[in-house]
């Protein structure tokens, strides 16, 4: 039998609270609480933002348009916490499309309760949309969480179409190549779309094996929920 | 059989197509019909078959979040190696024969992820410490009256139980319902070599046991498989449909329970009389709780498996241990020597036969290795307990997985590269449920659930 581990693309448990964050889920989390989690958590890298987190109260649900997905963002006692499902004693509510959230057109997110709840809605849509960088830099900042995954190809190659710039993230040769726009690199980069899913609608293109197409699958897998 | 032999056996049986069975880590029965000459000529290594079976899920989609080292770069074949000892004419269709396979690669090496395979390489490694084991499989289904086509417009939803809808159990007027169906699939059974023991009617309506007389390990496990694909073309063929999902309805789920005993220069092992257990019992035993919580994943494979572990409703929910007790997770039945047997009750009807046994198989021989101790057995019901008095087992697919990837013995014995490869499709099962339209929140089984699962788990 041949032996060698396959490797995992999710691999690293959940921290419900990692070192320092405020940002908690429930036990047993699903997809959408650890995009929610990972968001909020990208947005405590912000002083104003984390300090609008500590300081706010109520609950925000997002939920999706489109599935039953659904989270809820308790906010109190300068903690955060991320659960399933709409809470019955949700504030303010959020609904979106979560399939369209990446793209340029997206409609408008629906929210409901901000009247009676100005503040934690404003809060709330601060810390769901954190500040992000240029897709250079966030390219950098994603390859710095999945170089040393072992299967993560050697080097990548990253062109973006609109701005006809390049770079190059890791280290020679190249194995795999990634081009699309500037918009869904940085999708892609911060977390907020599925490397294969993206390839599969024409979002980005792919120059390179199966293999490290699966493989830089996960890993996007793995920064979205924030396991890497 | 060798090969050398096949062409005067398709001769002597008239066998014009070779129908060629291998099951994937769902439990699908995959495979091709091939004609004789061809089948012929592919043998050993048997004929190719896209790498894809082992790489989608059982909705369809690819795995593409994770690779593997018997993986081509782009897409590639591997391998349907026949085993010849499972060549068999078919019951059901004139000038055909039925054969199973491992998978393997091109150069005919054992892939890692070869449900069949895994528990031949948990059997070699019982063999080398002197053990040799049997085993004996339940297998539980459900039938309904509506045929199939119907029943997938409807998406499996509001079907009619062949049988009252009260959900009392052993009704002979239930059975007499089922008898032909029950008829024709122990014909094409006997067919096949595969003899039932017994069966009965169960208690959710229209639910059905059929008990497969003790064989050895991988005989018994093939026999499983034919017999799931037998009762599934015979209730098409009446009109009708059956489902081994493990919670179709609010109603008693779907069982695959699992006997095995062991035997050491043809003495019982497991055999205890007046409860002395030897050290190898215990430490067998205690290898089995050990791993009762990574068990689980293999028991438990699918998002609707864990409907079916809720108290009082026929399947274990605490990681436990008891003298003939069926509330337990492992029922020890130890004081008959030619029936002493553990029973391993945790397994749902869309469990992968081959990767139950060889895990439960190998989680004793872990015990063994480590000289694990076992911890008190459950002498009371294992249901309706306080919190804490017995260790719940895994409420969910990622629980389980996580369990089965901290399990560093069962890992080893199962192999790591297979148990790497399981635990990503697990989890994978979990993402399509969420993110595909399941609904995290229903108290009641899904229609999502039943759409992924009645047909084919």
């Amino acid at each position: 039998m041949v032996t060698g581990r396959a490797g995992a693309w999710y691999e690293a448990p959940v921290q419900t609270a990692p070192t320092g964050s405020i940002v908690e889920t429930e036990d047993d989390p699903t997809p959408i609480v650890l995009i929610v989690a990972t968001t909020l958590r990208r947005a405590e890298e912000t002083p104003k933002l984390a300090a609008m987190m500590r300081n706010a109260k109520g609950n925000v649900a997002l939920r999706s348009t489109v599935d039953p997905q659904a989270a809820t963002i308790r906010f109190g006692d300068g903690r955060v916490c991320v659960v399933r499902g709409v809470a019955a004693d949700t504030d303010v509510t959020i609904s979106t499309d979560v399939n369209r959230m990446a793209d340029e057109d997206a409609p408008k997110p629906k929210v409901a309760g901000a009247a009676t709840h100005a503040r934690l809605a404003l809060t709330a849509s601060k810390v769901l949309e954190p500040p992000i960088g240029p897709w250079r830099d966030e390219a950098r900042r994603f390859w710095a969480r999945i170089e040393h995954h072992p299967r993560t190809p050697r080097g990548v190659h990253v062109v973006c179409t609109d701005e006809r710039s390049q770079i190059t993230l890791g280290v020679e040769p190249v194995e795999f190549e990634i081009h699309g726009t500037a918009h869904r690199l940085t999708a892609l980069f911060t977390g907020g779309t599925v490397f294969g899913q993206e390839v599969l609608d024409g979002h980005l293109y792919a120059v390179g094996s199966l293999e490290h197409l699966a493989e830089l699958t996960g890993r996007s897998i793995d920064v979205m929920t924030g396991r890497l | 059989m060798e090969a050398a032999a096949v062409p005067g056996w398709l001769d002597e049986h008239d066998v014009r197509w070779v129908k060629t069975e291998s099951v994937s880590l769902d439990g699908l029965v995959v495979g091709k019909h091939l004609g004789r000459a061809k089948f012929a000529k592919m043998l050993p290594r048997g004929n190719a078959i896209t790498e894809l079976v082992l790489g989608y899920d059982i909705g369809g989609t690819p795995y593409l979040a994770w690779w593997d080292a018997w993986r081509a770069d782009a897409l590639g074949d591997i391998y349907q190696r026949p085993d010849l000892d499972t060549l068999v004419v078919a019951p059901d269709r004139a000038g055909t024969a039925n054969v199973l396979c491992d998978f393997v690669d091109e150069s005919g090496a054992a892939i890692p992820s070869c449900p069949r395979g895994v528990l031949r390489h948990v059997l070699g490694g019982l063999a080398d410490r002197g053990f040799a084991a049997r085993a004996a499989f339940e297998i539980e289904a459900m039938l309904f009256t509506d045929a199939l086509e119907g029943a997938r417009r409807r998406h499996f939803a509001d079907l009619t139980p062949m049988a009252t809808n009260v959900p009392v159990g052993y009704l002979h007027h239930n059975s007499r319902q089922q008898l032909a169906f029950v008829d024709e699939t122990i014909r094409r059974l006997d067919g096949l070599g595969i003899e039932v023991e017994g069966w009965h009617d169960e208690a959710a309506p229209g639910q059905l046991e059929i008990n497969l007389v003790p064989s050895d390990p991988l005989v018994a496990c093939d026999a499983v498989v034919r017999a799931k694909q037998v009762m599934r073309e015979v209730a098409m063929e009446q009109g009708h449909v059956v489902t081994f999902m493990a919670k179709p309805s609010a109603e008693y789920g779907n069982g695959l329970h699992v006997h095995h005993s062991l035997t050491r220069d043809g003495e019982p092992v497991f055999y205890a009389p007046d409860g002395a257990m030897s050290p190898t019992v215990r430490h067998w035993i205690g290898g089995l709780m050990a791993s009762a919580d990574a068990l689980t994943s293999f028991a438990c494979p699918t998002i609707n498996s864990y409907r079916r572990m809720v108290g009082f409703a026929a399947a274990p929910t605490v990681a436990s241990w008891g003298e003939d007790n069926k509330s337990a997770a492992i029922r020890v039945l130890s004081i008959e020597p030619k029936a002493a047997r553990i029973e391993y009750r945790v397994a749902g009807g869309d469990a992968n036969p081959y990767l139950v046994l060889a895990s439960v198989l190998a989680a004793g021989v872990a015990g063994l290795d480590a000289a694990t101790e076992l911890p008190p057995p459950i002498a009371v019901s294992g249901w309706g307990l306080p919190p804490g008095r017995f260790p719940h087992l895994p409420t969910s697919i990622t629980r389980a997985a996580d369990a089965l990837e901290a399990d560093t013995g069962l890992t080893a014995g199962l192999g790591p590269a297979f148990v790497g490869f399981w635990v990503n499709t697990r989890r994978w099962e979990w993402l399509m449920f969420h993110t595909t339209g399941g609904d995290p929140m229903a108290t009641a089984v899904t229609p999502w659930e039943l759409d992924r699962y009645f047909e084919l788990a």
